[in-house]
C-alpha cells in the first residue's frame, strides 16, 4: 500500500484506534453523557486551534494565541461592567488587531512568523499583566449571567458551548472552501510563488490569516473567562502546546497547503482522547505536557512535507 | 591522459550525452562550446563526478575509473572552479582554501593558524596573488576571488599523485578585459602543473586560450578543432546548424500583425545589473522574441513588463498609460498573462486541481461578494480542457499529477480564459516532448489570430526564428540588433548567433 496515499487518512484512523483502545480499557468513556461533557470541555482549545489552522495552513505559525487569550480574559473581566455583551466585540477586535500586526510584521518586515507572533504574544501578556495589576480578577456573577448566561445553557441535551464550536467550525470551513479568500489561502499554502505569479495579493491573504488566528484566540479566551468567571494573565497557560498539537495531529503540516479546519476538529478530538487516557492511567497533570511535547514532535515529523524545505533547516 | 570513451547519459525523456569521446592531454587547455542545452554542463558534471555516466568509460592514464561523487574525482586529480563562486565570503582566504582539509594543520584539536597561513601563501603564489591569507574573502574583488578559487583547486597538487585536470566554468563572466588577460596568462603558466578544460559563452576567449576546441550540439560532440584551424564562423555554424522545418513551427499560419496599434512599449528602460536602455513596441498579433545567451537580460525584461521587477529608469507603457505601480497583481489587472519558465514552481500550484489553477488569476470573476461560484469555475475548466485538449481525467485532478505539456496548457488556459491581451512566454516549451511542443506552437498562432501580443523567450534559436514576427538580439543586457521575421525573409541561425556572442 502506498503510504503517501494513506497519509491523508492517518488522522481519523488514529482517532478511531485511540478511541477504541481507551473505550476498551474504560468502557465508561463511551457513555454519551460524559463524552459530550468531555467534548464541551475542550471547546476553548478547539476554537483556538481552529484559528491557528489558518496560520499553519499558509506555512506560518502563531505562537501568540495563548497570550492573546490570556489578555482577553483580563479585558473581558475588566470591561464587562462597562460594555456588557459588547465586551465580546472588544475582545474580537483586540485579538484580530494583534494577529494582523503579527501578519504585517511577517509579510512587510520579513520577520518569520514564529518570531513576530512570539513577540506579539509577549506584548499581549504584558497588556494582560498591566490591565490586571497582576492580580486574579473576578466577574460579578449577576453581570456575567446578564450578558453571557446563554453561552452555558443546554438545549435538548446539547451544551451551548458545543453549538458555538460547531457554528465557528462551519464558519471557518465556509471561509476555507467557499470564498476567494480561502482559495487564495490554499494557493499561498500550496505554492506561494505560483500565487504571486498569478497576481494573488499574497501579503493581504497572510495578514488576514493571522488576523483570523488572533480573533479566534480571543473568542477562546472570552469563553474561558466567562466559564471561570474571571480574568488573569496566566489563565490560559498550557493551551498553546495543545493547540499546535491539535492542528498537527489533525493533518495540517507545518509546511502548509494541505489539511484544514475539519482536520483540526479531528486533531482536537485526538488530543481529548489522549487526555482522557492519561486521566484513566493516572498520569500526573504535571507530566501531561511531557507527553504532548513528544506527541508534537512525532506529529511534525510525520506530517511535514520535506520537498518544500529547500536548503538548510535551522 | 584523461579520456572519456563513448560516454552516455540519460535523464527521463532526454538523451543528454550521446556517445561522447573526449580527451585531455597533459598540459593542454581544451575549450568546450555549445548552445544552451547542448550538453556542456552535463558533460562537465560527469567529468568532475557529480553525475555518473550510464554507458561508456572514464580513463585516467589508460585505467578505468569511476567516481561516486566530486570528492572521489578530486582524489583522482579532477578539480572544478565553479561559475557561481563557491567561496564562503565571511571566511578568510586561507580558511576557504583549506575548507574541509584543515586536519593537516590540527594538533590536539587546535588549528595552527600560522602553518595554515604559510601553506595558503604558497598556494596563492601559484596564482601570483599577493594578499594576506587572513583577509576576509568578501573584501576581495571578483577577479581576486576567481584566483583564490583556482588556488584552492591547486591544493590538489600537494594532496594527490598524478596529473591534475581543472575545469573552468565561465571563469570570465564577471571579469573586466585586463583581468581576463591576467587570468589567461596565469592559466597558461599553470599548464606546467595541470591541464585545463575551459567553458565559456564568449567564443573569442575560447579561441584565444584553447589548444583544441570541442563543439557540442544536442548532446553530441560534433567537431574537435585544433587552435590553429579554429574559425569562429565555422564553429558557430556547427553549434547551431540544422535545417529548420517550416511546418513544425506553423510558419504557414504566421500572419502579418497590426502595426498601427501598440499594446505595450519600453522606452529606454533599464534595470540595474540586468539590462540597459531597452526600447521596443509590442503590437496586436505580433510575436516578439528576445534572443540572447543566459544572463543577457531576456527574462528580466519579461518580468519587468509583468510587474515583478520594477525598472530603475525609463518608461514602460501598457495600453495608453505609463506604468507606475509594479506588482504582479497590477500586471494581471492590466491584462498581462505570464507563463513562467519554472512551470512547476511559478506556473501551476501543485496541490490545487485544474479548475482552481485556471481561475487563480481571476477569482473575482468567479465570485460574488467574496463567495466562490464553483459550478461556473468547473464549467469554465471543462470548456478549456476540451478546447486545448488537456489530458486529465477531470477538472478535479491535482495539477501536480499532470504531465508537463498538460500543466503548460493549464497555465495557458488560466491566462487566455481571463482574456489577457498581452502574453509573456518564458521558455514555454521547456522540458516538453515534441507533440506537446507542437501544441504550444499551435496555441501561439491561435493567440496571434486573436490579436494577442506575445513577448517570447524561446527555448532554442530555431524556435525563436520559426515563431516570431520580430526578433531582438541582446547581449550582456544591451540591445544588439533587430530582425524582421516575416516568413521567407527570416534571419538564419548564424545571423543571430553572430550578434549573441
Amino acid at each position: 500500500m502506498d503510504i503517501e496515499r494513506l497519509k491523508p487518512h492517518f488522522p481519523w484512523i488514529t482517532l478511531v484506534v485511540l478511541g477504541t483502545l481507551v473505550g476498551i480499557a474504560n468502557p465508561s468513556f463511551f457513555d454519551p453523557g460524559s463524552l459530550i461533557l468531555l467534548i464541551a470541555d475542550i471547546v476553548p482549545l478547539f476554537i483556538m486551534a481552529l484559528g491557528m489552522t489558518f496560520a499553519i495552513y499558509i506555512g506560518g505559525i502563531d505562537l501568540s494565541v495563548q497570550q492573546i487569550a490570556n489578555m482577553v480574559t483580563v479585558i473581558a473581566t475588566v470591561y464587562l461592567a462597562q460594555f456588557g455583551v459588547g465586551v465580546a466585540l472588544l475582545a474580537l477586535l483586540a485579538g484580530g488587531i494583534f494577529g494582523m500586526v503579527s501578519g504585517y510584521v511577517t509579510t512587510r518586515l520579513y520577520v518569520p512568523s514564529f518570531v513576530s507572533t512570539l513577540a506579539m504574544g509577549f506584548v499581549a501578556l504584558s497588556v494582560a499583566k498591566w490591565l490586571s495589576g497582576q492580580r486574579a480578577l473576578y466577574m460579578d456573577a449577576t453581570l456575567r449571567d446578564a450578558s453571557f448566561a446563554w453561552m452555558f445553557g443546554n438545549t435538548a441535551g446539547v451544551p451551548h458551548e458545543l453549538a458555538i464550536a460547531m457554528v465557528l467550525l462551519a464558519l471557518a470551513w465556509f471561509l476555507q472552501t467557499r470564498t476567494t479568500f480561502g482559495r487564495s489561502l490554499k494557493a499561498v499554502g500550496a505554492g506561494e510563488l505560483a500565487a504571486v505569479a498569478s497576481g494573488v495579493n499574497v501579503d493581504r491573504v497572510k495578514i488576514i490569516a493571522f488576523g483570523i488566528s488572533g480573533a479566534f484566540a480571543a473568542i477562546a479566551g472570552l469563553i474561558f473567562s466567562v466559564k471561570l468567571s474571571g480574568g488573569d494573565a496566566n489563565l490560559a497557560n498550557g493551551f498553546l502546546l495543545l493547540a499546535i498539537v491539535a492542528v498537527l495531529v489533525g493533518g495540517t503540516p507545518l509546511t502548509g497547503g494541505v489539511g484544514g479546519v475539519l482536520n483540526t476538529a479531528i486533531g482536537t478530538l485526538i488530543v481529548m482522547v489522549i487526555r482522557a487516557a492519561m486521566v484513566y492511567l493516572e498520569v500526573d497533570a504535571t507530566q501531561q505536557q511531557m507527553i504532548f511535547g513528544l506527541v508534537l514532535i512525532v506529529a511534525i515529523a510525520l506530517t511535514i512535507d520535506r520537498s518544500k524545505l529547500r536548503g538548510v533547516v535551522k | 591522459m584523461y579520456e572519456l570513451k563513448q560516454v552516455d547519459k540519460h535523464f527521463p525523456g532526454i538523451h543528454a550525452l550521446k556517445s561522447v569521446d573526449f580527451v585531455v592531454n597533459r598540459g593542454e587547455i581544451v575549450g568546450l562550446v555549445g548552445e544552451n542545452g547542448a550538453g556542456k554542463s552535463t558533460l562537465m558534471k560527469v567529468i568532475y563526478g557529480a553525475y555518473q555516466p550510464d554507458g561508456g568509460s572514464i580513463l585516467i592514464d589508460g585505467g578505468t575509473v569511476r567516481f561516486q561523487n566530486p570528492r572521489r574525482a578530486m582524489e583522482h586529480g579532477i578539480g572544478m572552479v565553479f561559475q557561481e563562486q563557491s567561496l564562503i565570503t565571511n571566511l578568510t582566504v586561507m580558511e576557504n582554501i583549506f575548507l574541509g582539509y584543515e586536519s593537516q594543520f590540527v594538533t590536539y584539536g587546535v588549528i595552527n593558524w600560522r602553518a595554515m597561513a604559510d601553506a595558503a601563501r604558497a598556494q596563492l603564489a601559484k596564482v601570483e596573488l599577493d594578499i594576506d591569507p587572513a583577509t576576509i574573502t568578501s573584501k576581495l574583488s571578483f577577479a581576486q576571488r576567481q584566483l583564490v578559487e583556482l588556488a584552492k583547486v591547486l591544493t590538489l597538487e600537494e594532496r594527490i599523485d598524478g596529473d591534475l585536470v581543472i575545469l573552468l566554468d565561465e571563469p570570465t563572466s564577471v571579469l573586466a578585459r585586463d583581468e581576463v588577460d591576467l587570468l589567461f596568462r596565469i592559466v597558461r603558466d599553470l599548464t606546467e602543473r595541470a591541464s585545463f578544460i575551459f567553458v565559456s559563452h564568449r567564443m573569442e576567449e575560447v579561441l584565444e586560450l584553447s589548444d583544441r576546441i570541442y563543439v557540442m550540439k544536442d548532446g553530441e560532440v560534433v567537431d574537435v578543432v585544433p587552435h590553429d584551424d579554429a574559425d569562429m564562423d565555422a564553429i558557430q555554424h556547427k553549434m547551431v546548424g540544422r535545417d529548420v522545418d517550416k511546418e513544425y513551427y506553423r510558419e504557414q499560419k504566421q500572419k502579418p500583425y497590426d502595426s498601427g496599434k501598440v499594446l505595450a512599449s519600453f522606452d529606454n528602460v533599464s534595470l540595474a545589473g540586468r539590462y540597459q536602455n531597452i526600447s521596443f513596441e509590442l503590437h496586436p498579433g505580433e510575436v516578439l522574441c528576445l534572443v540572447g545567451t543566459e544572463g543577457a537580460g531576456r527574462e528580466a525584461i519579461l518580468r519587468t513588463l509583468y510587474g515583478l521587477d520594477a525598472p530603475t529608469s525609463g518608461t514602460v507603457t501598457v495600453g495608453d498609460e505609463p506604468v507606475s505601480g509594479f506588482s504582479a497583481r497590477e500586471g494581471v489587472q492590466r491584462g498581462i498573462g505570464y507563463v513562467p519558465r519554472e512551470r512547476k514552481v511559478e506556473g501551476i500550484v501543485n496541490g490545487m486541481n485544474v479548475y482552481e489553477n485556471i481561475t487563480l488569476s481571476q477569482l473575482r470573476n468567479y465570485a460574488s461578494g467574496g463567495v466562490l461560484r464553483i459550478a461556473r469555475e468547473r464549467a469554465l475548466a471543462r470548456s478549456w480542457i476540451e478546447r486545448l485538449g488537456i489530458k486529465t481525467p477531470s477538472e478535479n485532478k491535482d495539477c501536480g499529477g499532470l504531465s508537463g505539456g498538460n500543466q503548460q496548457k493549464v497555465v495557458l488556459a488560466k491566462w487566455r480564459s481571463g482574456g489577457s491581451g498581452i502574453m509573456l512566454l518564458d521558455h514555454p516549451t521547456r522540458g516538453l516532448d515534441i507533440g506537446a511542443k507542437e501544441d504550444v506552437y499551435e496555441m501561439i498562432r491561435e493567440m496571434s489570430d486573436a490579436h494577442v501580443g506575445i513577448l517570447l523567450v524561446a527555448d532554442t534559436l530555431e524556435e525563436a526564428i520559426g515563431l516570431s514576427h520580430t526578433i531582438i538580439v541582446l547581449k550582456d543586457g544591451e540591445f544588439q540588433k533587430r530582425f524582421d521575421g516575416t516568413p521567407g525573409s527570416k534571419p538564419s541561425l548564424y545571423d543571430l548567433v553572430h550578434h549573441m556572442i
